[in-house]
């Protein structure tokens, strides 16, 4: 049998398993928005382990990181570190976005900080910094998932159509199930990604190289630009390395679909270990990326531009044999739609929730929400799927850009969760997030990345800059506020110590 | 409405050596140690380059951190 043969009915039987596990999480299912979008809030530790993890690897570390590994060397290894902060991140942030959210019934990331601010404009700002990012967000993993099954199929799936199956594969799941169908995916997603990339990547180096030990000498001695700072082009100095730092760590985490997923937590103490656990898994799986990608510049050294994300299964398809070739494409599959189904699933949740439910439709019953959720899914499944064939780039930049876009909703967010003596007022929110995202554009389109300093470092430097301003010389919220929620804050974090 | 300790910095002993352990490992990842001490090419552990094995190490290092955090329960 040909390999695309074996490679594409692998990639399809999944897809089929993941339509069986929607369904079956339907007949879980209740009308109401906490069950629908939130998981009933009693994720525990394994189940969100695994979609922590798997929604965080996505295209970008199937793909784009071997691409980025291929082009520009040993300097993507930097990934480690925003893997580890997300753990940090999650332990230290994640913990009191929880417990706010447990207590005041949050659902989105708007919904904590419009509370706070006590402020219609800041949950606007929020709800669309949240909406508009992520859609870019929709069209890399989207993007990813065409390329990974055009190439399985040899082409004869073209790419538009291939984003289009995956599309409405991954909505029909969200459809049915809502975030339990998205976590039960992740769970055998997670898992499946995992064991694809390292088996995929260790064959490969034993096949063509006979060990990692013969691949590295090989690296040292053929490309030794390849394993210094700050690579072939110059990619990885100081500034890009410290702005990605910080895009793919606290960037990520403040997008809507991990925000949310910190809403779903069974009990801090889930979140903690989560925390403490979680790199391990995300930074070891750049582990045999990076071999793939190195290795893969001295065998295939002609891939260039966004070819270049192409190596792992472009080796694959030279050097596995046929069904194990098919296994990793469709943990590859795997990566990109446990991203692709929680972005869905975060945009539905925030245009229901902060758009519809709040400014159209208020005080309609929670099966109405859920059924205007469902719609909402078509509507960004078409919106993705649009966006995917117009225009197709270079995988991790995109990524670092709606990375970027998200952070700018960080200095609000610690103005919530982490209390100081004097409290951020809104309109500092409202005008570090203008702040940020007019530095944002200018640092990333007008004046690329000025010093070589990566366009977050500056946006972010600009926003902290504005919110603190701002809101030295602006109302606060009402002590009545400040009160309820920085003294939730104080209780969960230090218990009823009065400080 | 009373006035609260700040959260930004922590207020017990676990808390502040994890956080200082935490910070410490993560300024041995990044710019100037890596670009300048780190940036090495000869074969270290496992035949790794060292600039690969170093960070593998740092990274090691602070998840061990994130552990001994959550064991401590702070």
């Amino acid at each position: 049998m040909e390999a695309w043969v074996v490679a594409t009915g692998l990639i399809f039987v999944y897809l089929a398993a993941t339509i069986a596990i929607g369904v079956l999480a339907n007949k879980r299912l209740t009308a109401n928005m906490e069950d629908f979008l939130l998981y009933g809030r009693q994720a525990g530790f394994v189940v969100l382990y695994l979609t922590v993890v798997a929604t965080f690897h996505s295209a970008f570390a199937f793909l784009g990181s071997g691409g980025y590994f291929y082009t520009h060397g040993i300097g993507f290894w930097a990934a480690g570190t925003w893997t580890i902060l997300v753990g940090a991140i999650t332990y230290a942030l994640g913990t009191r976005i929880w417990a706010l959210g447990k207590k005041f019934g949050y659902i989105t990331p708007a919904d904590l900080l419009a509370d706070f601010y006590e402020s219609e404009t800041v949950r606007i700002a929020a709800a669309a910094v949240s909406v508009v990012f992520t859609i870019m967000y929709i069209q890399v993993q989207a993007a990813g998932l065409g390329y990974i099954l055009e190439v399985a199929t040899g082409g004869r799936i073209p790419y538009n159509v291939a984003v289009l199956i995956l599309l409405v594969v991954a909505a029909l799941y969200l459809i049915a199930g809502g975030l339990r169908a998205v976590y039960w995916t992740d769970v055998i997603q997670g898992v499946w990604m995992y064991v694809a990339v390292w088996v995929g990547a260790l064959l490969l180096v034993y096949k063509i190289f006979g060990g990692p030990v013969a691949l590295w000498r090989r690296l040292a001695a053929e490309r030794p630009d390849l394993l210094s700072l700050p690579g072939p082009e110059g990619f990885f100095t100081p500034g890009m390395w410290v702005g990605m730092t910080i895009a793919l760590s606290f960037g990520i985490v403040f997008q809507p679909h991990m925000m949310i997923r910190y809403y779903t937590a069974a009990s801090a103490r889930t979140l903690k270990l989560l925390g403490a656990t979680t790199p391990l898994y995300l930074m070891s799986l750049f582990i045999p990326m990076a071999m793939v990608g190195l290795g893969g510049a001295l065998v295939l050294p002609d891939l260039a531009g966004a070819d270049a994300d192409r190596i792992f299964p472009e080796l694959l398809f030279r050097y596995a044999p046929a069904w194990l070739t098919g296994l990793i494409l469709a943990g590859a599959t795997a990566a990109a739609m446990s991203t692709l189904d929680s972005i869905l699933h975060s945009n539905m949740t925030v245009l229901t929730r902060d758009v519809y439910q709040r400014y159209v439709a208020p005080n309609r019953s929670q099966g109405h929400y859920v059924a205007f959720g469902r719609c909402v899914v078509v509507v960004l499944l078409a919106v993705g799927w649009f966006l995917s064939v117009s225009e197709i780039d270079f995988l991790v930049n995109l990524v670092t850009l709606a990375a970027a876009g998200a952070l700018q909703l960080m200095p609000a967010v610690l103005g919530v969760c982490f209390p100081g003596r004097r409290p951020t007022t809104a309109a500092g929110a409202v005008a570090g997030i203008a702040t940020g995202l007019v530095v944002l554009y200018l640092t990333r389109i007008e004046f690329v990345r000025p010093w070589g300093v990566h366009e977050a470092v500056w946006s972010l430097a600009a926003n902290f800059v504005a919110t603190w301003v701002v809101s030295r010389l602006t109302r606060p919220p009402s002590s009545e506020t400040v009160e309820r929620i920085h003294g939730e804050v104080e209780r969960f974090v230090y218990g009823d110590r009065r400080s | 409405m009373p006035v609260r300790r700040s959260h930004c910095l922590p207020r017990t002993g676990a808390g502040r050596v994890a956080v200082v352990a935490f910070l410490a490992c993560m300024a041995l990842a990044q710019p100037p140690v890596v670009h300048g001490l780190a940036d090495r090419i000869e074969p270290w552990i496992l035949g790794m380059p060292f600039l690969f094995a170093y960070l593998l190490g740092v990274y090691l290092l602070m998840i061990g951190v994130l552990i001994w955090t959550a064991r401590k329960k702070v």
